[in-house]
């Protein structure tokens, strides 16, 4: 059964799921990095059953063999659905919630506790945030509410995790959701403006879809409190950068935890800024490069879960993860 | 019935509390000690303050003392009245709690390191599109906990869901469950140290806990391992962390607690002789991990409970001490 592992993120972690399979022997793994290079693209495509990719474009040569995309990442968002062939089924891979769970729940620590800025003021030899020399308290999340938008995997993980510090859960979600697991409350995503001015944490935990593109835009954020954090591990086109830029510099928000973003790095810029604006410039952002959820941990799951899946395509099983027919 | 509310802490207790408390007590407030009179405390019941001292004019009617802090070391004890009851206040393990969460979280992500160079450099470097180097997380690590007191306790309930194994050591017998597998006692801290990737230091400061993470006990931990401070500075060997910090022979630390403290004449004094601040590896804090509005709002809860109970006549609650 032919299988291309393709682009360099697949090409990179290809002997790891490799290693991680109980049905190698069957798959004739090809590795095929360079998604530019038609003279090997062309025949690679022309004979692969399955593709490990996180990415599909309308350019690509033709692939009528092709019954398994399995992407190597959570989001589908680089994959032009319509240029797909026909008869093929969409999985994708998860494994990193945990790892982001722990992420939303220590910068929103950091920001609510004002880690940074406390850091910085004693590394330079300031006790100020220290009680007997007068210092102003901090805040902290115990009672707080966090209005997660998009209650998925992720959603719920922070969930759990909140409850066990006093934190009241609510969230927002497209579909319906039957089990509430730790969240008090779940809006449907219509209705979010009636969530986001009761919360105090704005975590953004959605995918990037017709729905959420532009979703927290500048009157949305003007529902929210002046003093609300926003923490955004999605996809950065969920929230509008011109308004998250404006309020964050005019404290119309408490602050920001920003993962993700609206542009990235290119090869002839290896340090692009992450935005059109100077995000690094304001002292309540912390901002990291799209990492939340790159642990060991993820790795370890997120690989073998998807060698687990191309064993049960070799053997005719039930799949993992289905995302979507075409 | 009199109650005097003494010193700059007890002065902000009683104007966030004067609502809540008979409204029948009569009430002294005084912020300077140099300006108490016999009239202030001879016929005081209760005394609201983070101190007291021999020399103050004497206050025999005193049967509540009321410590607007944990500790009572600033009250000179043998000058109270025989029979006055003692109590302290807590409110700040929710704080602290979360304090130690947080830097658990952000040591074994790197958080610093990461958030640092992006902001200064604009460096993709640990972004997973790049490929550099992940990070870690505290999912299936085990953090071990010394000293399983009130702070202790709440670390371990947040903890507990992040899929973590929690250890922890007492002083005194406590019972395992909650989501920590077993409580060592403290004289078997040396078999705890080695099975944990984040020790956090959450006891108090006595004879038994005075230098009790040594150079020897730092060696017993993992390579890697971070260790969390927010209980005395002293708990820990000063010279012996620095050495295995600055030499990497742990992963890293975060310090809230420190050997010493500014003074009026010092108001920048660093809290150590060596220099902490400069490593990499450490998350350094001015003592003010319990220090926020809601440890203050929950003392004065405390204080202002255990007034209406005194004035009832009803058991008080948080009694450290009977004179």
């Amino acid at each position: 059964m032919k299988t291309l592992f393709l682009g360099a993120l697949a090409a990179r972690v290809a002997p790891r799921i490799l290693a991680k399979m109980a049905e190698k022997d069957k798959i004739e793994p090809t590795i095929q990095a360079d998604l530019n290079d038609q003279q090997k693209m062309i025949p690679a495509l022309a004979e692969a059953e399955i593709v490990v990719c996180h990415i599909w474009r309308e350019d690509f040569p033709q692939a009528p063999r092709l019954k398994l995309m399995q992407t190597a990442t959570a989001g589908i968002d680089w994959i032009e659905i319509p240029a797909l062939p026909s008869g093929v089924t969409v999985c994708n891979v998860f494994g990193h919630e945990p790892a982001i769970a722990e992420y939303i729940m220590g910068t929103m620590l950091a920001l609510t506790l004002r880690l940074f800025q406390t850091v910085e003021d004693f590394r330079g030899g300031s006790w100020g945030g220290h009680q007997p020399a007068g210092g102003s308290p901090h805040g902290e999340i115990f009672g707080r509410t966090i209005g997660i938008v998009g209650y998925g995997r992720i959603g719920r993980d922070v969930a759990k995790r909140a409850a066990s510090f006093g934190c009241k859960v609510i969230a927002a979600n497209r579909s319906p959701i039957a089990d509430k697991g730790d969240a008090a409350e779940i809006y449907p995503l219509a209705e979010l403006d009636q969530m986001l001015p009761h919360c105090d944490v704005v975590v953004v935990a959605a995918g990037l879809a017709p729905e959420t593109r532009n979703l927290l835009d500048a009157r949305r954020i003007g529902l929210m409190k002046p003093t609300a954090l926003v923490i955004n591990i999605g996809r950065a086109p969920i929230i509008n950068e011109d308004a998250l830029f404006d309020a964050l510099s005019n404290n119309r928000l408490g602050g920001a935890a920003l993962d993700v973003w609206w542009q990235h790095f290119q090869p002839d810029q290896p340090n692009r800024r992450p935005s059109r604006h100077p995000f690094q410039e304001l002292r309540n952002v912390l901002m990291t490069p799209h990492c939340s959820g790159f642990t060991d941990g993820t790795s370890d799951r997120r690989w073998g879960d998807l060698a687990a899946n191309l064993d049960r395509f070799v053997r005719g099983e039930t799949l993992h993860n289905i995302v979507l027919h075409t | 019935m009199k109650a005097l509310f003494l010193g700059n802490v007890a002065v902000d207790t009683y104007n966030g509390i004067k609502d809540e408390i008979p409204a029948d007590l009569e009430t002294a407030v005084v912020l300077n000690p140099a300006d108490l009179t016999p009239e202030h405390t001879a016929q005081a019941e209760i005394l609201v303050s983070n101190h007291w001292k021999a020399e103050y004019p004497p206050a025999p009617q005193l049967r509540l003392v009321q410590s607007v802090a944990t500790g009572i070391d600033l009250f000179e004890l043998a000058a109270l009245p025989k029979g006055a009851a003692v109590c302290n206040c807590f409110g700040h393990e929710t704080s602290i709690a979360e304090y130690i969460i947080m830097t658990w979280l952000a040591l074994h992500h790197r958080l610093f390191a990461i958030a640092g160079e992006f902001r200064e450099h604009g460096s993709w470097a640990s972004s997973w599109v790049q490929s550099g180097a992940p990070h870690g997380e505290v999912r299936n690590t085990t953090l071990g906990i010394v000293g399983y007191g009130r702070v202790g306790q709440e670390v371990a309930r947040r903890a507990a869901p992040f899929g973590c194994r929690i250890l922890a050591a007492n002083r005194s017998t406590r019972e395992a469950g909650a989501g920590v597998e077993r409580v060592y006692p403290l004289a078997e801290l040396d078999a705890m140290l080695p099975e944990c990737d984040t020790v956090a230091i959450c006891t108090a400061l006595g004879p038994e806990t005075t230098g009790l993470i040594t150079a020897h006990r730092l060696s017993l931990m993992k390579p890697a391992a971070f260790i969390i401070n927010i209980a005395r500075g002293p708990v820990i060997d000063e010279e012996a962390l620095y050495a295995a910090l600055s030499d990497n022979k742990i992963g890293g630390a975060a310090i809230d607690v420190w050997w010493q403290y500014p003074s009026v004449a010092e108001p920048n004094r660093r809290g150590s002789r060596h220099p902490f601040h400069e490593l990499p590896n450490v998350i350094v804090t001015p003592h003010n991990s319990g220090w926020t509005g809601g440890m203050i709002r929950r003392r004065w809860d405390e204080n202002a409970e255990n007034i209406r109970r005194f004035c009832r006549g009803d058991s008080l609650i948080n009694l450290v001490a009977t004179i």
